[in-house]
């Protein structure tokens, strides 16, 4: 299309969410996001408030005028917290060191003492009526073929309940997202392209994913800022897709500029892109009177000590841990797999029971995959029941010689299947029954080879499942 | 340049390296401050590591005016202000927490309660957390609600206080108002008024609603349960805060609350007294201060009771375990023994249950009995706290406190409602 940027005077800046793979970030409760039915429905209204200056904000009034009513899906994994019935619980730990992982990335200067903030959200998605935020880091950057891009600040904060059901009077929400620890990154409004928009999200999600992050669909959102010169800044909401952005840029461009070309102004709010790249009205942009401190918790004080331990134990950049998997032997393909499917600390975790990358792979991998196909049932149902632990089990087994590593695909068959694990593990000839069968099929099959030749064919259908002595001896039986 | 002079103001400070701008605010941490950044975060330096400070701008509080609607339709309340998170707002300019006290601040931040009735009056006779509250303020909040009931324009009176005490005062006034002929309402709220989901929204149109009702006496009203739906009106001496955190904290107990109220309605659910005009209250706010209450434990060595012999006291409320029984003659330590002398030196004795549910019975077991022969006065149904208030109250009369028969037909006679004779839960 040919935009000159420049002379448009075009400024863009990112805003990242990222969540984490931890517990929730003022509670215990699991960051599990469920499809089943909730265990009861809580009703609540919430109220516009005046702010500090004593008025209410637009964005709040916006909502709060409305009064609408809201209902919150409350499941087994939520707590009063969640419900907004007690007050939060010190931040978690483990959440606020992967984001300073990720500062470290970032090259950002990290504070020493900062509070955590109320950020009044009137559209009830918090049931506290506002989001916890706290600012941990500022002043960042990353390097981009189109120059260095600045990193604003980096925010840790709770993410909102997610709505299922809207209508004119009511929403619904579901409580299983309110609370999980999100990462905020903002960049300056450095941005002078839609080509340079989209490399500076795609390296920031490439340093995301180095750190302990939840993977897939939802779990990263996408906001941008933009203006050109003369207009007013435009927040665009919801990009799932890297490339749908650049459409975008463009197209909100050309929007603001259709303002100014008729001695217009257009109106300062956020907007929600669509998946053809344009974009609709969501609300007004919310005013800065919407902080105030969260006076539930303590001061927030990052010392040296945990920096330094951020640090030293920092994440690997995807090349680095390429690099060591081929170490341990895995081709590319089955690496690819593993950093794709978010498995890499499992694989770690395991390669340290056992010591056999190729078994592990296949565990995390390839064995589901083949079991689900074969059973019938869904890859998310099969990994809901060869759970992290259960695989342990199973390996353990092996390293400890109660099977045999050619039995581990036949006893996750036999769990899938709801055999308890005790019993999946003892194996008796019985298995081999079914075996037995099929190779009777190939030696009647095809009369008169040699041991050797059955042998071939046998172990090109069956290995993995007998060994080569079980099956010589399998043959011997029906050429006798 | 002094750090706390400029509280306030948006000044920009050097810290070695960095240099930051914002408005300075105290922090709740010692020899800290906090700098309210552009974006709204506050981030926090030690005082010590500021190697320059400059003003840049002075800021002036903004008072904003709100315009209080009074009409002549409406019923007219009164408001009693005695502190609590309902009635405590930060101030995030000053980093402090402000009580709402005056009609205007009050508009603002409940505009729903003008909404139902003119809120005539506010008065504040103290502002404090409802834990550092005891019989003194009990006294001053009666005689202030006293005088408010008496006059005529005012139908009702609504009490905010904070809720870890709200029980003691509900059951306080319920003994210390004579004669009422009008509703006094008392709430709360368990989640602050700066957020808009607070409690206190829901709390303060139902209590509202309450205070110019047909009822009358003392009532405590807040959420029935976590939804914001309705709250329930409750005896002021059939109540207690059964949890730390949640909305419907206040739960009656061995009794059925007297209403449900919505927003817009009032659903009865149980007999109370009705509204009667013609009635004048009469304070009768008497208190013995020399009185307690002991949770028995086991194990628990009874030396104790000679501390509060030893310190001059008048009467005991002992939470006694299950039915109304602490150790007796079977147990390593019993409390036989000096439960009688106590008592023939003249303390009152009253029992009351930690099963918080249910009504006491001494004769089921033999640990029963022979605490009763040694002259407990077993307090039926009636609730640990309103046990202590009540004997505080008998005791404050000279004349009752005189005689062992009178303070126990006293201690046992229904007076507010405390005692019930059928439990059906």
């Amino acid at each position: 299309m040919g935009i000159d940027y420049k002379k448009l005077g075009f400024k863009a800046g990112l805003e990242i969410h990222q969540q984490l793979d931890t517990h929730k970030l003022f509670c215990g409760c699991p960051s599990i996001l469920r499809t089943d039915e909730p265990a009861y429905f809580v009703k609540r209204k919430i109220h516009a408030v005046a702010g500090e200056s004593g008025e209410v904000d637009d964005a709040a009034k916006f909502h709060g005028e409305r009064d609408k009513e809201y209902s919150y899906q409350v499941y087994d994994t939520t707590c009063l917290v969640e419900l907004d019935e007690e007050p939060p619980h010190e931040l978690n730990k483990e959440a606020l060191r992967i984001a300073l992982e990720i500062c470290v990335f970032l090259n950002c200067k990290i504070f020493s003492l900062s509070q955590i903030m109320r950020k009044t959200v009137v559209d009830g998605s918090n049931t506290s009526g506002f989001q916890r935020t706290v600012l941990i880091a500022r002043d960042g950057y990353i390097e981009t073929s189109e120059g260095k891009v600045g990193i604003d600040s980096v925010y840790l904060e709770e993410d909102s309940a997610r709505p299922v059901e809207r209508n004119e009077k009511s929403v619904v929400y579901r409580l299983d997202r309110l609370g999980i620890p999100l990462v905020e990154i903002s960049t300056n409004p450095d941005l002078k392209s839609a080509s340079q928009v989209k490399e500076a999200a795609l390296k920031i999600g490439e340093i995301l994913r180095s750190a302990k992050v939840r993977r897939g669909i939802g779990t990263i959102r996408q906001d941008m800022n933009i203006s050109i010169k003369g207009s007013s800044r435009v927040e665009i909401k919801g990009f799932q897709d890297p490339k749908i952005m650049e459409k975008c840029v463009e197209t909100e461009v050309f929007r603001q500029k259709s303002f100014l070309d008729k001695g217009e102004k257009n109106p300062k709010e956020v907007r929600n892109c669509m998946p053809d790249g344009t974009t609709e009205f969501l609300r007004p942009i919310p005013g800065p009177a919407r902080m105030y401190p969260e006076t539930d918790l303590p001061l927030l004080h990052i010392s040296k000590d945990i920096v330094n331990d951020a640090k030293k134990n920092l994440p690997k950049l995807k090349g680095e841990i390429e690099e060591e998997l081929k170490k341990h032997g895995l081709d590319e393909e089955n690496i690819k797999l593993i950093l794709k499917g978010n498995k890499l600390d499992e694989y770690r975790e395991f390669y340290e029971i056992s010591g056999n990358p190729k078994l592990i792979s296949k565990l995390l991998i390839l064995f589901p995959k083949e079991i689900a196909k074969k059973s019938g049932k869904s890859l998310d149902e099969i990994r809901g029941i060869l759970t992290r632990d259960v695989l342990v089990f199973v390996l353990e087994a092996v390293y400890k010689e109660k099977i045999q590593e050619k039995d581990v695909k036949h006893v996750l068959e036999k769990i899938v299947s709801g055999s308890p694990l005790i019993d999946a593990i003892k194996l008796d000839k019985k298995d081999l029954v079914g075996v037995e069968e099929e190779i009777m099929k190939i030696v009647k099959g095809k009369p008169g080879l040699s041991p050797n030749a059955y042998m071939g064919l046998v172990m090109k259908e069956f290995r993995g499942q007998i060994n080569g002595e079980e099956a010589i001896e399998i043959i011997k039986k029906f050429l006798k | 340049m002094e750090i706390e002079e400029n509280y306030g103001n948006y000044i920009e400070v050097e810290m070695g390296k960095e240099i930051y701008e914002g408005i300075i605010l105290p922090s709740p941490e010692a020899g800290t401050f906090l700098l309210k950044l552009d974006n709204g975060y506050n981030i926090g330096f030690n005082k010590k590591d500021v190697l320059k400070m400059k003003l840049i701008k002075k800021i002036e509080e903004k008072k904003k005016e709100f315009e209080v609607k009074i009409s002549k339709d409406k019923p007219n309340v009164a408001l009693v202000i005695l502190g609590g998170t309902i009635a405590a707002r930060l101030n995030p300019g000053k980093g402090g927490v402000d009580f709402v006290e005056n009609p205007k601040d009050l508009f603002r931040f409940y505009p729903e309660l003008f909404e139902i009735a003119n809120v005539k009056k506010v008065e504040v006779p103290f502002m404090k957390g409802s834990e550092n509250m005891d019989y003194k303020d009990w006294k001053k909040t009666a005689k202030v609600i006293c005088e408010l009931v008496n006059e005529k324009e005012i139908s009702g009176v609504i009490v905010l206080q904070g809720t870890d005490t709200l029980h003691y005062t509900s059951s306080a006034l319920s003994f210390f108002l004579n004669n009422l002929g009008k509703p006094v309402v008392l709430t709360y709220s368990q989640r602050s008024i700066d957020r808009g989901s607070s409690d206190a929204t829901l709390n303060l149109i139902c209590s509202a609603r309450a205070a110019i009702s047909n009822f009358s006496g003392v009532l405590v009203v807040g959420h029935a349960n976590t939804n914001d739906e309705f709250c329930l009106g409750i005896s002021g001496t059939k109540v207690r805060k059964m949890h730390s955190s949640r909305r419907d904290a206040f739960k009656p107990v061995n009794a059925e609350p007297f209403m449900k109220i919505y927003s817009d309605r009032i659903e009865r659910i149980s007999e109370h007294s009705l509204r009667n005009e013609k009635k004048k209250c009469a304070l009768d706010n008497k208190f013995e201060e020399k009185i307690a209450l002991l949770k028995f434990y086991p194990g628990q060595n009874p030396a104790i009771l000679d501390y509060y012999s030893k310190e001059g006291y008048k009467g005991i409320v002992i939470e006694m375990l299950g039915l109304g029984h602490v150790a007796t003659s079977g147990g390593r330590l019993s409390w036989i023994k000096k439960l009688k002398e106590v008592q023939q030196k003249g303390i009152f004795i009253c029992a009351a249950s930690q099963t918080i549910y249910g009504r006491l019975n001494p004769l089921v077991y033999v640990t029963g009995r022979e605490l009763l022969e040694t002259g407990v006065i077993y307090l039926e149904d009636m609730l640990a706290e309103v046990a202590y208030v009540k004997l505080g109250w008998v005791l404050g009369h000279k004349e009752w406190a005189k005689s062992r028969e009178t303070v126990k037909e006293k201690m046992l006679e229904n007076i507010a409602g405390e005692i019930n004779k059928r439990l059906v839960e």
